[in-house]
């Protein structure tokens, strides 16, 4: 019998049959097998759980689920147990035998497990816990109920239904105009709004329509992208097939950065599984919507990620953006109309579709509707991924939901967007994250990455790393860009160095305003930001690496020497021992001497004190031979 | 074919539907600089020297005139002390690769400019061999002999043009890349076109 | 062998395979290799005589993954990843092969191959180790993962250990930002290293 569904009806039916054909089993054990877990250990959680039941017998009476991410990276692995929806965190193998035989028990969850809510009580519900309580978390909370490389899984809980209501009831201009009350605007960083895009390419003339799903997520710190399409494949490409209705596109494509194997080997699988069940193909659902998609995997270039390198990407050629003047909605893969959407854009459509566009317009702000995900990482206690609506602002991001700055250390910066947004210094913390606040703080939202730094960050040195980033990913093809952030990062490099001069700074203001005017892609247009940025809010950091040749932070390694606080050393030799160079010596009762001359500032001696005596100094006459760098 | 009126540098000029701001001047007798233009071979777009002032709906905004499209009552200016400055730093950025060392239309357009190639030198150079990667010779090769006899590798201030040994019969000594290079880099075609071999770049000897 | 960086002098002990240059591990400056030095390094390069792998059946190879991905000129990306996935790297005969089965000018494959960071056209290590250099892993200690690798192999980034056990290669961003700083070495997923637990991991790799 053909697995394909005829209707909507037959997929009703086919929900109602799943969701009471859930097998014997008593409990349900659900192991996060996104990237991160995986990374902390979950692989050898399920090898050790499917022994146990082996063992014992139990395979009848626990159901084992291999689910997404729920966000809380920091205290991954993450295993729920249902009935009850009790998650516990940072478990460990040698937990798992508890965990299932308290769980059949239906005795009290094991606390030790568990979150802690701000007063140390142990939470049986995620939003007990401030990191969960503030967010509204609409995309990804399907991705503990589900696992992803099984349909039906996807289907029990009313997945595609919204393709089927719109491919039957609505016609496209209906699913349009949805769209365009729901305010959705692109979750990819423009914030472009989504209803005008699709609108263009439906105009656009040219047969065949495509539309695709950039899942290349270049930003160094985002991965939202990744936990939606390893968590909840189908949702994406239900969101994909109602906009290729609404515009008239027949055919798709995924494009999957390369650093994401688990995301492309589960969207292939949830591919194959649409396609049995006839969601993929001639005439979905018996109308006369056909679609079909193909995947591709990225090849290590964070520009192939802007919208018209992507599609030079998919052609099979080098990853360089065309010129913008002629949108990719117009002339997109083979000259035909293109409409390139973030994945977090096409997961946001079937929740509008079914609960309409007003219902979506309520959430967040007015200009910038809905919820969105960001990564909140770097120096923060409560890293991962948090949903939130529009309108929160960055102080909640960072001390409410975040727990504030790791190991004590103070708040410097939180950057914001990428490489293509800025460092949002203390004074700016109550800005409330839209689209258009971050833009005019001089960052952007981008994708939504947050990185928090403390105070061992070096803004000169952070603008540094963000711009030789854009050199290595630069495609190349422009002169203001390619060679712009050449003479940049030699100039940055020379400031890091103690090198620098005032008139340098005079050629980064020139030569950062040539490249935001003259560049072919927001690559080049965008690369001054954190420059700009980091000179706009800590321009004393400046001041000092340029004329005074210090570095405040104790971080750029031409200004610091490493010395020992005679006071404090114990003579313990640790210093010694850790130092690989040699550098570090002591003499048994003697505090302990680190040549200046052989120290490479590796950091190892501090890291080894236990008694604070090494600490980094600037301003000190700094011996020659390590302040040579490049040309 | 649908014909329109715009504005370039005060005049009134016609345009046809389909053609860019380059081809209408240039139709017009107006003189916009390029280097890594030319209407023998496909668009590129990178040296973005071309750029001039649109104003359009009231928005102003700098484009590259080789790209946009013209369009009816657009307002065009070519060149603004805005735009020489702007084309004369390009000049200098686009240098650094090339080093000093030019002729053909970069040099002219240097001297015209009154651009200083060495102005970034003491802090930065790339390969200093005339070259300033616009990819016309690239392309230019690829079309007359499918394979190409040189092309592209690396990516960014990496990008060089190198041959390929392997692929020297191809080369058809058709001087197509010595005609069309803006830097007199390529003094004569081939069989020998003066880039180092891909093995040679790609090991780091050269 | 100990080499001196000729810019910032730093002194290392390098045990890579590169037989023209090494990258100083202190300014990622290109260091040329004194020729002719008592070690024999393996040939880095695919184009130079006498590989250690031998590879027959390049037609077959290639025609499957042509069968796997389509013949279309759009899939030139993907059947190259394909391709390196079984044979380790892109050697030239089978960027030759490509060309001539997908019919993409053979300079357009050298040049997607040299552009995409994925690709490797020269044989990698037993091991390939990428250390992720993204802002999360930044700010949470990655610069000190790398220089601690690269103290302890003698290489630096790009580059394979001289008994071919490791290659070293910097990425941006896994996505697994929350766990900084972060390591793969070949499929296996490393978190919140540190140079204190680098020996450990190393010594389960063979």
């Amino acid at each position: 019998m053909s697995a394909k569904i005829g209707s909507p009806k037959e997929l009703e039916k086919l929900r109602k049959e799943i969701e009471g054909n859930k097998g014997p089993y008593r409990i349900i054990v659900s192991v996060c097998s996104s990237t991160g877990c995986v990374a902390l250990g979950s692989k050898t959680i399920l090898k050790t759980l499917r022994e146990k039941l082996a063992a014992e017998g139990l395979e009848k009476d626990v159901e084992v689920k291999e689910t997404g991410c729920l966000g809380f990276c920091e205290k991954g692995p993450r295993v729920t147990v249902y009935p009850g929806g009790i998650s516990y965190f940072q478990v460990m193998p040698e937990d798992v035998s508890e965990i299932v035989d308290g769980a059949l028990r239906g005795g009290k969850p094991l606390e030790r497990l568990l979150l802690k809510d701000e007063k140390g009580k142990p939470a049986k519900r995620l939003e007990e816990i401030p990191f969960y309580r503030l967010q509204h978390r609409l995309l990804l909370s399907d991705n503990e109920k589900i696992d992803p490389r099984k349909i039906g899984d996807y289907i029990s809980i009313g997945g595609y239904s919204a393709l089927a209501k719109v491919l039957i009831e609505w016609t496209p201009e209906q699913v349009l105009g949805e769209v365009k009350r729901s305010g959705l605007r692109g979750r990819g960083g423009g914030g472009f709004p989504t209803w005008r895009k699709w609108e263009s390419t439906r105009d656009a003339p040219g047969s065949p329509k495509y539309v695709i799903v950039n899942c290349d997520e270049g930003d160094p710190g985002a991965f939202m992208d990744r936990s939606m399409m390893e968590g909840n494949p189908h949702k994406v490409l239900e969101g994909l097939m109602i906009g290729a209705y609404a515009m008239g596109a027949s055919k798709g494509y995924i494009y999957i950065r390369e650093e994401y194997p688990i995301a492309f080997s589960n969207v292939k699988a949830a591919i194959e599984q649409a396609r049995e069940y006839g969601l993929i193909g001639e005439g979905i659902l018996g109308s006369s919507f056909s679609f079909d998609v193909k995947v591709h995997s990225g090849a290590g270039a964070f520009v192939s990620g802007e919208s018209s390198a992507l599609v030079e990407a998919i052609e099979g050629r080098v990853g360089e953006p065309r010129p913008k003047y002629v949108h990719i909605a117009e002339k997109g893969i083979n000259g035909k109309p293109t409409c390139l959407n973030n994945v977090k854009t096409w997961a946001s459509v079937p929740m509008i579709v079914l609960n309409g566009g007003e219902w979506f317009s309520k959430v967040g702000t007015e200009r910038s509707t809905g919820t969105t995900i960001f990564s909140l990482v770097g120096n923060v206690n409560n890293t991962g991924l948090v949903e939130v609506p529009m309108g929160i602002t960055l102080r909640e991001m960072v001390y409410k939901i975040g727990g504030g700055v790791r190991g004590g250390k103070g708040f410097k910066a939180v950057q914001t967007g990428g490489p293509s947004g800025g460092f949002i210094p203390e004074s700016q913390l109550d800005l409330k994250v839209d689209f258009d606040a971050l833009t005019e703080a001089g960052s952007m939202m981008g994708s939504g990455s947050m990185v928090v730094m403390n105070d061992d960050a070096c803004m000169v040195d952070a603008a540094r790393y963000f711009v030789d980033f854009l050199l290595e990913e630069s495609c190349g093809k422009c002169v203001p860009c390619r060679e712009g952030l050449r003479v940049l990062s030699a100039t940055l490099g020379r400031i890091c160095e103690g090198r620098g001069e005032p008139s340098d700074l005079d050629t980064v203001r020139e030569v950062t305003d040539l490249m935001k005017t003259a560049s072919l892609c927001s690559l080049g247009k965008t690369a001054a930001n954190p420059v700009l940025t980091s000179m706009r809010y800590f321009p004393d950091e400046w001041t000092a690496h340029v004329e005074d040749k210090i570095c405040p932070a104790k971080k750029c390694k031409a200004l610091i020497r490493y010395e020992v606080d005679a006071g404090k050393c114990k003579s313990c030799g640790l210093c010694a021992k850790g130092c690989p160079v040699g550098a570090a010596t002591w003499e048994k009762k003697q505090p302990a001497v680190i040549d200046a001359v052989k120290c490479i500032k590796c950091g190892e001696c501090l890291d080894a004190c236990k008694f604070g005596a090494v600490t980094k100094v600037s301003g000190l006459q700094v011996p020659a031979k390590s302040v040579r760098g490049r040309r | 074919m649908k014909m329109f009126d715009m504005e370039i540098d005060g005049r009134a000029v016609r345009g046809r539907e389909g053609q860019t701001v380059l081809e209408v001047a240039r139709d017009a007798g107006i003189e916009i600089p390029t280097l890594c233009y030319s209407d023998e071979t496909e668009h590129i777009g990178g040296c973005r020297i071309c750029s001039v002032q649109v104003e359009t709906n009231g928005r102003k905004s700098i484009v590259t005139s080789c790209s946009y499209p013209a369009d009816e009552g657009l307002k065009v200016t070519t060149n603004s002390p805005k735009i020489r400055k702007m084309r004369r730093t390009i000049l200098e950025l686009a240098a650094v690769n090339s080093g000093p060392d030019v002729a053909g239309d970069f040099f002219s357009l240097a001297r015209e400019y009154g651009a200083d190639l060495t102005r970034f030198s003491s802090i930065v150079s790339g390969e200093m061999r005339s070259c300033i990667l616009c990819g016309l010779c690239v392309n230019k090769c690829r079309e007359a002999t499918h394979d190409g006899a040189i092309g592209f590798v690396g990516r960014g201030v990496h990008k060089r043009v190198v041959r390929f040994p392997e692929k020297a019969q191809t080369c058809a000594n058709c001087n197509y890349c010595n005609n069309i290079c803006p830097t007199g880099r390529i003094k004569q075609g081939g069989p020998d076109p003066p880039f180092p071999t891909v093995d040679d770049v790609l090991s780091g000897r050269a | 062998m100990k080499l001196e960086c000729s810019h910032c002098h730093y002194v290392w002990d390098y045990r890579g395979e590169n037989r023209f240059y090494a990258t100083c591990p202190q300014c990622r400056y290109k260091v040329k290799v004194p020729q002719g030095s008592a070690e024999k390094a393996r040939p880095a390069q695919a184009t130079l005589t006498k590989e250690p792998v031998k590879l027959r059946g390049t037609a077959a190879i290639v025609g499957r993954f042509l069968d796997r991905h389509g013949h279309d000129k759009e899939a030139l990306i993907q059947v190259l990843l394909g391709i390196q996935g079984s044979v380790g790297w892109l050697p030239q005969e089978m960027i030759t092969e490509v060309s001539r089965q997908m019919e993409v000018p053979y300079s357009q494959v050298y040049q997607v191959a040299t552009f995409y960071k994925a690709f490797s056209l020269a044989p990698r290590g037993k091991h390939l180790i990428k250390v992720c250099n993204g802002t999360s892993c930044n700010v949470r200690g990655a610069q000190k993962v790398i220089e601690g690798l690269e103290r302890k192999l003698g290489i630096g980034r790009d580059e394979t250990t001289l008994d071919g056990r490791f290659s070293l290669e910097t990425v941006n961003c896994i996505g697994c930002c929350a766990m900084g700083p972060m390591i793969t070495i070949d499929d296996e997923y490393f978190g919140k290293m540190t140079p204190a637990n680098l020996d450990g991991i190393l010594g389960r790799f063979r």
